[in-house]
């Protein structure tokens, strides 16, 4: 810390307000980010679908009808850390969790996630910066052939270094499969972008929010069909989902609220 | 230095893989941690050939911070260039002043090749850059060579392999070249986007500390003063402000936004730090610009101290009208 102010004072010193205003920025946005891990871990335990009712007034007609709805279908909830990273931990928990009992699809996925690396190779990644995620991620899957509790894999993901190193390594299969599929994901990029500069501004770097392009990619890289409720203030009085990729048979639920993604339970 | 650290650290042991992947110099660049700090790196980088830069051999240091690589190096040049301040953090996407756009998967190798592939281009008044004559730029070059680091023990003209008559890059080298050019867009865009709306506002902006004279100076000072404001106005003040006048009085939303911008930047800063506020003028004393610069900052910081006071005031009243 002190060297940092050492360095934004000595900033200032050659002569420009711009570089503390850059790094008061960031100083603030620091800030924010720290605010929000003291009060939501990264992974939540299962909480009651009802924990939702709170978030919302009730005078709050389309949400307490779309929280009914979403009642119907769901029990429980996994809350993740509102920190622009929560699709890809929401995803990487609820699969592993969901493969925890079920050890043949686990050795069918650990073969995908092996092979995965030598595919970002081949596509240009350099090897020896991307492989501690991989390895990572690699660990992550073998802990879950011992079959652990669930609370070993909960701890596991709220390891602020392991879980973001698995998120680092999904973030880079998503940009991966986005740019081998460049053909058909060109048509979807906003602002007259490339495939490449797409994944170099919204999905390599962190914190960066997800769409559904990613989720698309995500799903298409793993072989793993994912399905997201959508409940926003749209009108209707029913949450809408969407299974990504069309047709999969999901063993994956989230929520999306706006902004935001966390793990649903039947 | 494997004892000193945890090796679990995943920074350790990435800057660990880091080092021994750049132990030999290449003929455009070499970088080694420090011997008591894996943390501090010193790197020199040779001018690209096409040039003026070229026949330089340029010297600096990379700081990683502990949640490397989550989180960006920050570079600073040591050797006088003409392109970078010297002892100042460098405003690339690469560096520190943009973490929001590096990336894990990038390295330290990434970031010397990000260097050398930006210096023929244009500072325009980025942090950190200098705009300097193809002269001056060619005198720099040429006398580099002489610089040595005591803190590393390197003189320029050993530090990297001697250029060879077929010193084609290697392929990784190209690919790595093309990763500094998509990096050197991204810059730019990003500083479009965060002087707020299009991009001749955005030469205006980038301008402002780049001067040559007194006079363009008063008129663009203020323009880069109020673009600072603009990003984290952007969401109370859509309308940024009109760029054909010079010197006018700020509507009081500009002044609170730039009263926000203040508070924050104060924020930021030790208590004392107020005083090294004021400290920039002489620096600039080469164009006798400096006293210049210093009233403007005055008055603005004088402004925002009253503005302060009333911004005070009108967010209580709004506060309790909602």
């Amino acid at each position: 810390m002190a060297k940092e102010q050492k360095e934004s004072s000595q900033g200032e010193m050659e002569g420009v307000n711009c570089l503390a205003y850059d790094e008061a920025i960031i100083a603030q946005q620091d800030k924010i980010q720290q605010e929000i891990a003291n009060t939501n871990p990264l992974v939540s335990d299962r909480q009651d679908l009802s924990v939702l009712q709170k978030e919302y007034a009730e005078d709050d007609t389309v949400y307490q009808l779309k929280l009914k709805d979403l009642y119907k279908k769901y029990a429980y909830i996994r809350k993740t850390r509102p920190d622009g990273n929560c699709f890809y931990r929401a995803f990487g928990f609820a699969h592993l969790e969901s493969l925890l009992e079920n050890s043949k699809e686990l050795q069918k996925f650990k073969e995908v996630a092996a092979k995965s690396k030598l595919d970002l190779v081949n596509e240009g990644f350099t090897e020896f910066t991307i492989e501690d995620f991989h390895n990572t991620f690699m660990d992550l899957i073998e802990l879950c052939e011992k079959q652990p509790s669930l609370q070993e894999l909960l701890n596991s993901f709220n390891d602020q270094n392991m879980s973001d190193y698995v998120v680092v390594y999904l973030r880079l299969l998503t940009s991966g499969y986005l740019q081998r599929e460049h053909g058909f994901f060109e048509h979807f990029i906003e602002g007259g972008r490339t495939i490449k500069e797409f994944c170099q501004q919204e999905v390599e770097p962190m914190s960066k929010e997800s769409d559904h392009i990613h989720i698309i990619a995500l799903a298409k890289a793993l072989n793993v069909s994912i399905l997201v409720e959508y409940m926003d203030r749209g009108e209707g009085g029913t949450v809408n989902h969407h299974v990504f990729p069309e047709g999969g048979d999901p063993r994956i639920f989230l929520l999306y609220r706006p902004g935001h993604y966390d793990i649903l339970y039947k | 230095m494997e004892n000193k650290y945890n090796l679990k650290s995943p920074a350790v042991k990435r800057l660990m893989k880091e080092a021994a992947e750049l132990r030999d110099p290449t003929e455009h660049y070499h970088a080694q941690p420090l011997e008591d700090n894996l943390f501090e790196w010193h790197f020199s980088v040779r001018g690209p050939p096409d040039s003026d830069f070229d026949g330089g051999v340029y010297h600096g240091r990379i700081v990683l911070p502990p949640e490397y690589p989550m989180k960006p190096p920050s570079i600073i040049l040591l050797t006088p260039n003409g392109r970078f301040e010297v002892g100042k953090k460098i405003c690339l996407s690469i560096s520190g002043h943009h973490p929001e756009t590096w990336q894990p998967s990038w390295s330290i190798r990434t970031a010397l090749i990000a260097i050398i592939g930006f210096m023929p281009t244009k500072g325009e008044g980025a942090i950190g850059s200098l705009d300097y004559t193809p002269e001056e730029r060619r005198a720099l070059a040429k006398k580099s060579q002489d610089f040595c680091c005591e803190a590393c023990d390197c003189s320029m003209r050993s530090a990297l392999l001697p250029l060879t008559s077929n010193s084609n890059p290697s392929a990784e080298d190209r690919q790595a070249k093309e990763l500094a050019q998509q990096i050197k867009f991204k810059a730019e865009s990003s500083l479009v986007t965060q002087a707020g709306t299009s991009a001749d506002k955005a030469l205006t902006v980038t301008s402002g500390d780049s001067f040559t004279s007194a006079e363009q100076q008063t008129t663009e000072r203020p323009h880069a003063e109020q673009a600072e404001v603009s990003p984290a106005a952007g969401v109370e003040d859509p309308q940024t402000p009109d760029e054909n006048s010079p010197i006018r009085p700020l509507s009081p939303r500009q002044r609170r936004a730039q009263q926000h911008s203040r508070q924050a930047q104060r924020a930021a800063r030790e208590p004392g730090a107020s005083r090294a506020m004021f400290a920039p003028a002489p620096r600039h004393n080469e164009s006798h610009a400096g006293s210049v610069v210093l009233i403007v900052v005055l008055t603005l910081a004088l402004a925002a101290l009253i503005f302060r006071r009333i911004y005070l005031a009108n967010e209580y009243k709004f506060n309790y009208d909602l």
